[in-house]
């Protein structure tokens, strides 16, 4: 179709929109998870977080008629997720990854238990923003209509970096993520300051979730994450702990998630599966070429030893 | 800085138990305004639990302190932070990953909601500038080296305005050099009577420089002390050994080690860190039967690696490791072999398993060998626990049983525990780091006794020690590693320590 | 009372407490979506375990749980959380049909055991790299075999999509079927396939391995300080790979008898969660190997009773995930209880003095400025 009128640019720029359509639930999850780490603690079950949040999301903006409510309950579920994985990690003798897999299990199973009666209703979406109205090329204009959600995201990446910087609470919270020791001569519990963190990091991966039922793909199904919840861990190793490197990793990961669907619109089929399987590959590449058995990362909490 | 000159700090008849060990029995000292006061005493001494019932980590349970007029009792290291009594410790405290800004700033007490950087760092700028320390504002603490690193764990208690300060053992991680650097402009400072310094060390040389006063523990209680001034090193020493201080006498050695063959050698090992950058470059060094070979350094200068490398811990980058004349890779066959021993510091960090029984941990050399594995393939835990009540019983460790775990034993204890495990049976080279770091007088007596008898026996040392008092009491020949080569060889008999110390500082005649 | 009376009590009492209580939870959630708990409990007494029919469907269902949880099991003693069963399983039912195929004329014998072979190789071989990448270049393993599960179904869609798919298949795309040759029977005098034998035997060889082994012990020492284990000769690389082949081996057996003695074609019911489940049976049996036993059969129990709740009452089929989920968080939360019980305080070893002089001589709080 528009295929003839782009010629050789139909890939890059479908390749392009997909990023952009497919990145926000990366981009929220990996900020989310950069903020826990951050403090010191991995959430393995932010997987987890991210189907319940896409689940309560879809269900609220179902019944209220807004989708922003849905946003609001989707992070208000994440934060009750972050809180459970904060209350069990201060156990004595219960490990951070452990917890995290146990809430990943629990989660989706929970999300498909309450999820049920909601897989045929409809709920309103979240609005989107045309960027390429000026454009005569539909398939360019298909690749700039960019979500709202998106847009805060991008918004939130810098104002976590300055927040981590400039702020009180970003230096508490870098403390505690470098020496537990340290947060108590400042006077912080390193267990409560991370209670924080990873509830706040739960919100923005619920978040990230009800992008997922409310734009795109914008309805509630049980196969609706593909393990982005857990690819944006991986992606906050690979961003080095930065918000905005975090930004711009989901973008990439979007990208190779959208190589599939966009070859396909090209009529080509032959390895659909392996062109999906794209970014798990690119993940998996990107960690063994940044990882090194001798080498500390550099970057990453001293207190995150475990997450290596 | 602050002009008032800081308060009178009086401790009066401190005493502190713990359990049925008095660690501290009756102990007074007076730290008058400006001056330096030196605590003197060996590792156990209770010079710790005496500066940590004062900073409010211990509640003491006689006595009493009082700062200036009034009585004081901080309940936490925060509250006497309040008074304007602070601690610089022997372990940084400063969080690597974040700027010598971001560390000053972080360890104010109140912190306002916006951090304005500019600002920030002009303030910080003009406090600095007022004190005799300079550093680099914006670097990542990281990258600085540790005669920096002291710099600011002291530029911090300045900036909190602490006015009396007290140090614990400031010099163990810095060069001669830059010990006497730090300690001569903090002795400045207390003499235009902007601080009072207590400072906690064993070494003489400091004391008699830098201390106005002394007051020497042994045992939990004050044996001694007075103005340094009217004190030779000699008096200090006999008072904090006692009547029944050791002589400095060296055990005559029982066959010179000249002639006797190269057992283990390395040749232009290098080596990188945990960051990947270059630590050991090109060392080679040789060790004869019969000998040790002291390695002094400052930590952080590359002997760490060199150990971890002929440990086994870690890959080296380049060169060689030759026992015996054959190429070593510290496999488990090759140091079964050549009967190839370590004894890391930290034991319990780097050859203890903490969670497995003492049994099994005194077991590691040899569990996969008859009789403790049948046919080369179960393991037998009765035939480990027999042999581990024999080594306990012959090395005194002190455990409820040979199947508690290795990690609720005292750290004493689990040395010993290491250097049964180590020594026991025919050792042909042994590579001993910091092997007495943190024990008590009549451990490191001990553990000194056994490996000057392995030596004798035959066995070739290598003893890595950030204590040059160690090396010249147990090396037969004496190496200085700097930066990570080895910059000066000597013997304790030939040794002059200046000479020593501006190696290590790296200010060497290199060869 | 003495030490190790507790101990024992406590290694019965605490998980058989947590699961009454994760019961009590469950019994709240379904209660809340309209059903009445104790029925429910009932229901999934008698799907589980109520009948010899019933039973031997769970020790059928329990089988693989075994393999997989020994697949999270075993490399946990090295100190590695390994969740790559699933992918695992699904390469090692993609072999197990290949194999199949290749060997259509063979004595049943021969062509069940290339069967089991290929199914071992493989899923061994996809653990391993995961263990390797871990090795050599420090990856960590948790993401690493999660990403890997992904990756294997991809590959596993790919194949019985593609190239090995039967075109007589339609509404469910499925590989060309193994020969009747290869195919594993059942065990003799039951309805339970050969399945139930390996997992058993498995678990029981996991446990000589682990525990009483010189490679397990060898094992155990790198999980519990690799340094402590270089440092003692042990080649932590070579062992660390081998025994995540080992544990892979298992998961990937579990799939070809999923292939073998199930379904005799490879399709999308082999992505079953099997993998998953058995991660969750390894933390319930707190990474023993025999433990793993009693716990595959009640999680077995559990997912066999799923249909029958879905019939019965009417509840969504993730109630059973739900049911999961439960379990293993009160699990690990229970984890912090051990020790509680004994009334005594854990006594300070060896005598006061050296302890107290070893004390003050390294800081308790380390850093405190």
């Amino acid at each position: 179709m528009d295929a003839a009128s782009l010629g050789f640019w139909t890939v890059p720029l479908a390749m392009l929109g997909g990023a952009l359509r497919v990145s926000p639930p990366f981009l929220f999850v990996s900020l989310g998870e950069c903020i826990t780490e951050k403090s010191g603690r991995v959430n393995l079950g932010l997987e987890g977080t991210l189907v319940m949040g896409a689940m309560a999301g879809f269900g609220a903006a179902h019944h209220s008629g807004s989708p922003w409510l849905g946003v609001l309950a989707a992070g208000t579920v994440g934060a009750v997720f972050g809180l459970v994985h904060a209350w069990l990690c201060s156990l004595r003798r219960v490990h951070d990854v452990a917890v995290g897999i146990a809430l990943m299990v629990f989660g989706t199973g929970l999300a498909f238990f309450l999820g049920k009666p909601l897989i045929k209703p409809t709920a309103p979406q979240l609005p989107a923003l045309d960027l390429g109205a000026w454009s005569d090329a539909p398939a360019l204009r298909a690749a700039l209509r960019i979500n709202v959600l998106f847009l805060i995201g991008v918004a939130l990446a810098f104002a976590i970096r300055e927040t981590f910087r400039r702020t009180r609470i970003g230096l508490v919270l870098r403390t505690a993520g470098e020496s537990a020791d340290a947060a108590r001569a400042l006077g912080y519990d390193a267990n409560r300051v991370r209670a924080v963190a990873t509830i706040a990091g739960g919100f923005l991966a619920g978040v990230g979730g009800s992008f997922l039922s409310l734009y795109y793909p914008g309805s509630w199904n049980e196969g609706l994450s593909s393990g982005q919840g857990l690819m944006a861990v991986a992606l906050v190793i690979f961003a080095r702990w930065d918000p905005v490197r975090c930004l711009y990793a989901s973008l990439l990961f979007g990208g190779a998630g959208a190589l599939g669907p966009a070859l396909q619109s090209l009529g080509i089929t032959t390895g659909y599966y392996l062109f999906g399987a794209a970014p798990y590959v690119l993940t998996l590449a990107i960690m063994i070429a940044t990882s090194s058995a001798e080498r500390t990362l550099a970057g990453m909490p001293a207190e995150l030893g475990a997450a290596r | 800085m602050s002009a008032t000159k800081p308060p009178r700090l009086e401790v009066r008849g401190l005493g502190k138990r713990f359990g049925s060990f008095v660690a501290l029995d009756d102990v007074s000292l007076d730290v008058a305004p400006g001056t330096v006061h030196a605590l003197l005493g060996e590792n156990g001494a209770g010079k710790s639990t005496l500066v940590k019932s004062i900073m409010g980590y211990h509640r003491a349970d006689e006595g009493h302190v009082r700062l200036g007029e009034r009585e004081i009792v901080p309940k936490s290291p925060r509250e006497a932070q309040e008074l304007g009594i602070g601690m610089v410790y022997q372990h940084f405290t400063l969080v690597p990953n974040m700027t010598v800004a971001e560390n000053l700033v972080l360890s104010r007490p109140r912190l306002p909601f916006f951090l304005d950087w500019p600002k920030e760092h002009r303030d910080l700028a003009a406090f600095m500038s007022e004190t005799p320390f300079q550093v680099d504002l914006a670097s990542p603490v990281r990258s600085l080296a540790a005669g920096e690193k002291q710099k600011l764990e002291i530029l911090k208690q300045l900036y909190l305005k602490s006015s009396i300060i007290i140090l614990d053992e400031p010099t163990s991680v810095l060069t001669p050099a830059e010990a006497d650097e730090v300690l001569g402009l903090l002795h400045e400072m207390a003499q235009r009577g902007q601080v009072s310094l207590i400072i906690i060390t064993h070494k003489f040389r400091e004391v008699t420089a830098f201390a106005d006063e002394v007051t020497v523990l042994r045992r939990g209680r004050r044996v001694g002390g007075g103005t340094v001034k009217d004190l030779t090193p000699a008096a200090m020493a006999e008072m904090m050994m006692g009547a029944a201080a050791p002589q400095s006498v060296r055990p005559a050695r029982s066959n010179a080690p000249a002639r006797a063959e190269i057992r283990l050698e390395t040749q232009k090992l290098s080596a990188n860190d945990d960051f990947g950058l270059p630590a050991l470059s090109e060392v080679s060094i040789g060790v004869r039967s019969g000998e040790i070979v002291g390695i002094a350094a400052v930590a952080g200068n590359g002997q760490e690696e060199l150990v971890e490398v002929l440990a086994g811990q870690r890959q080296k980058a380049s060169g060689r490791v030759v026992v015996r004349g054959i190429d070593y890779r510290a496999t488990r066959k090759e140091s079964r072999l050549h009967k190839v021993r370590c004894l890391p510091e930290d034991p319990l960090r780097n050859a203890c398993v903490p969670p497995m029984s003492v049994a099994e941990n005194m077991s590691f050399r040899k569990f996969d060998e008859p009789p403790f594995a049948l046919a080369s393939l179960a393991i037998s835990p009765r035939a480990m626990a027999r042999s581990a009540e024999k080594l306990i019983a012959d090395y005194r460790v002190k455990t409820p049983s040979s199947l508690t775990p290795i990690a609720s034993l005292s750290g004493g204890n689990v040395q010993r525990a290491v250097l049964a495990r180590e020594l026991d049976g025919d050792v042909q080279v042994l590579i001993a780091a910091n092997p007495c770091m943190g024990l008590d007088f009549a451990a490191v007596a001990e553990i000194h006794d056994r490996i000057r008898k392995a030596r004798d026996a035959g066995t070739a040392i290598l003893l890595v020690s950030a204590d040059l008092d160690e090396i010249f009491a147990l090396a037969d020949r004496v190496l200085v590693m700097s930066e990570g080569k080895v910059v000066h060889e000597t013997t304790p008999a030939a040794a002059d320590l200046r000479v020593i110390g501006q190696c290590m500082a790296g200010q060497a005649e290199h060869g | 009372m003495n030490r190790r009376a507790v101990r024992a009590i406590e290694k019965v009492a605490i998980p058989s407490g947590a699961l009454a209580l994760s019961l009590v939870i469950f019994g709240v959630f379904v209660a809340l979506a309209g059903a009445d708990p104790f029925e429910v409990y009932y229901e999934m007494f008698r799907g589980g375990f109520g009948t010899w029919f019933s039973f031997q469907n769970t020790l059928q269902r329990s089988a693989p749980l075994m393999l997989t949880a020994l697949c999270a099991v075993i490399p946990a003693h090295l100190g590695l959380i390994v969740i790559g069963g699933e992918g695992a399983l699904l390469l090692g039912g993609l072999a197990a049909v290949i194999a199949g195929r290749a060997m259509g004329d063979s004595s049943p014998m021969v062509a069940s055991g290339a069967v089991v072979l290929a199914g071992a190789l493989a899923g061994g071989g996809w653990i391993a790299f995961s263990g390797a990448l871990r090795a050599f270049r420090g990856v960590n393993e948790t993401i690493s075999s999660l990403l890997l599960n992904y990756i294997a179904i991809a590959l596993f869609n790919h194949w019985v999509e593609g190239a090995l798919r039967d075109p007589t298949s339609l509404n469910k795309p499925s590989t060309r079927p193994i020969g009747d040759a290869a195919a594993i029977g059942n065990l003799p005098g039951m309805d339970v396939h050969w399945g139930l034998a390996f997992g058993l035997v498995a678990c029981v060889l996991a446990y000589f391995l682990i525990m009483r082994s010189v490679h397990g012990f060898a094992a155990r020492m790198i999980g519990g300080n690799a340094r402590a284990a270089a440092l003692s000769g042990i080649d932590v690389t070579r062992l660390t790979v081998a025994l995540c082949f080992a544990a892979g081996a298992a998961a990937g057996i579990a799939g070809a008898i999923e292939v073998g003695a199930v379904h005799h074609t490879a399709n999308a019911t082999l992505i079953a969660g099997y993998g998953y489940t058995g991660v969750l049976v390894a933390f319930l049996a707190r990474q023993h190997p025999l433990a793993v036993i009693p716990i595959s059969l009640l999680l077995g129990g559990i997912n066999a009773s799923g249909g029958l709740l879905q019939r019965t009452f009417h509840l969504p089929d993730a109630t059973v995930k739900v049911l999961q989920g439960i379990l293993f968080i009160v699990i690990l939360a229970s984890e912090t209880v051990y020790g509680r019980f004994d009334l005594r305080r854990p006594r300070k070893v060896a005598s006061p003095v050296p302890a107290a002089t070893d004390a003050e001589a390294d800081h308790p709080v380390k850093g405190a400025a």
